[in-house]
């Protein structure tokens, strides 16, 4: 039996007011894996607690078969790309891309060498010398991304990587992504409200409704199946007849 | 303000080079030097990490704590002064003059208040610096492989850098002005315990206003120089953000 690359096993977080309740699920490997929802479902706290960044109060999350909660953060070979990216504001581009390598104490020069082949596979070599407030949407999405890359990370986590982008750019980022996915064949679980950017991008989507993980499915198959009302609404559909599931499937096309 | 600080420069300007060429006053103005920088010193360390557990830690009864660190800043020195005397006069405190560390009339009495005063004010100043940086930037060098030592290091750290180079001006030259809390602990004893402000307390007593006007401009000249560099700081620290942001723009 194939080992999932991400499974998630009855796992519950509480935070504040919200809780996850009983979250269960699996991504394979090399899988491309959409969580979408409205806003405060707990899409980003779900993509937290799988990264590890929260000790839930039940259930487990495992990575290649490791419980995260017991995996050193160095160790466990996930990179993490938030909606405003993160990029740290007083490095250049090129500390921040080489950040995590000279964490790791990786010689200088070889940093270098690894920079500049990073920069050069997402076109950003003409930044390198460049802070991020100075850099557009784009290109600080694309840093962000070369930053986490460049430490071949097994998983890939991306929190609404492009909601705050234009139309023509978030196009580029995905084709982007999905150069990244082909060449460093990793898993990537990205948390979106954007319906059409889960359909676009995904292998599978699971939709998160107000902190539960009501339903997995083959984005082919999204608008196929009945749901509850709850769903319904969400997905954009007002009844259950066809009419209604052909209108919400050309809204998202 | 302007005013004041007339009255003093008129009256001090003049017997400056007389001040200056005083075995007293040079000894007064190394003593203040001495003691603030030392009690910066010990109070930027201090500071730096309380504040950091107070932004980043869970920490239980945090908001007493924080109300119990601050507390000194909305206390009349004068107390503060008198309670360190209290507890440096209690056994602990002979302990500590046996073992080689007096603190009661002693050049040492002048740091500790020096550092009682104004640690409060340091820690909640850099307590501000530190909440001002995005905690998920650290959260995200952590998933980059970085420790929590380098997270605070390489992000936390640099990115309060102009606030604590502030902190760390305005904490000197408050303890350089600093006489209520030192006088209760340490006196001010000619030649031993007497700092600048000690020193202008001691010639006014003696009557000797011309010595204390120049003492007093000391002081003023100090903390002038010292505001000037908070303000090259300040705007060191604009340029360097609006550097970072001009380049494309």
């Amino acid at each position: 039996m194939v080992m999932p690359a991400v499974s998630v096993q009855n796992f519950s977080l509480t935070r504040g007011n919200f809780r996850l309740k009983n979250i269960s699920l699996e991504i394979g490997c090399r899988e491309t894996y959409a969580i979408i929802g409205p806003t405060g479902a707990g899409k980003t706290l779900l993509l937290e607690a799988i990264a590890g960044f929260y000790q839930g109060c039940g259930g487990r999350v495992l990575i290649d078969g490791l419980p995260v909660a017991e995996t050193p953060a160095e160790k466990r070979r996930i990179g993490f790309v938030y909606q405003d990216q993160g990029l740290f504001p007083h490095l250049t581009v090129h500390r921040n891309i080489g950040y995590g390598l000279r964490m790791r104490r990786i010689p200088k020069d070889e940093i270098d060498a690894r920079v500049l082949r990073m920069a050069e596979l997402f076109s950003i070599s003409h930044l390198l010398d460049r802070y991020p407030a100075t850099l557009s949407g784009g290109e600080k999405q694309r840093v962000a991304l070369a930053r986490t890359m460049i430490l071949e990370p097994g998983l890939l986590l991306l929190d609404e990587p492009f909601s705050a982008l234009d139309p023509a750019t978030k196009e580029q980022m995905y084709r982007e992504l999905d150069r990244v996915h082909q060449v460093f064949g990793c898993t990537i679980l990205f948390v979106t409200h954007d319906f059409s950017e889960a359909m676009r991008l995904a292998d599978r989507i699971g939709v998160i409704l107000n902190g539960e993980l009501q339903l997995v499915s083959h984005p082919d198959d999204l608008l196929k199946d009945s749901y509850s009302p709850q769903i319904n609404a969400f997905l954009g559909i007002q009844g259950s007849d066809d009419n209604d599931r052909e209108s919400a499937v050309s809204i998202i096309a | 303000m302007a005013l004041m600080i007339a009255a003093i420069l008129g009256g001090g300007i003049t017997h400056l080079p007389q001040a200056l060429a005083s075995r007293e006053i040079r000894f007064s103005i190394g003593l203040s030097l001495m003691t603030s920088s030392i009690s910066t010193a010990i109070c930027i360390l201090l500071a730096i990490p309380a504040a950091y557990a107070l932004t980043r830690l869970r920490i239980p009864c945090r908001r007493l704590v924080e109300i119990l660190l601050e507390l000194p800043l909305s206390l009349p020195h004068l107390i503060l002064g008198f309670a360190l005397l209290v507890m440096f006069s209690s056994p602990w405190g002979k302990a500590l003059r046996n073992a080689g560390f007096p603190v009661i009339f002693s050049a040492n009495g002048v740091i500790v208040a020096q550092l009682a005063v104004n640690l409060p004010l340091a820690i909640r100043l850099i307590r501000t610096a530190f909440s001002e940086v995005d905690p998920r930037l650290e959260v995200i060098a952590g998933t980059l492989g970085a420790s929590w030592w380098k997270r605070f290091l390489t992000i936390t750290l640099p990115l309060s850098r102009n606030a604590i180079l502030s902190a760390i001006v305005l904490v000197w030259s408050r303890a350089l002005g600093e006489f209520g809390a030192a006088l209760m602990v340490a006196g001010v004893t000619r030649m031993k315990t007497e700092t600048l402000p000690g020193s202008i307390y001691l010639n006014v007593s003696a009557g000797n206003n011309e010595m204390a006007l120049a003492a007093a401009s000391i002081l003023l000249f100090i903390s002038a120089l010292s505001l000037g560099l908070m303000a090259l700081l300040d705007r060191s620290g604009r340029h360097t953000r609006i550097k970072e942001t001009d380049q494309i723009w």
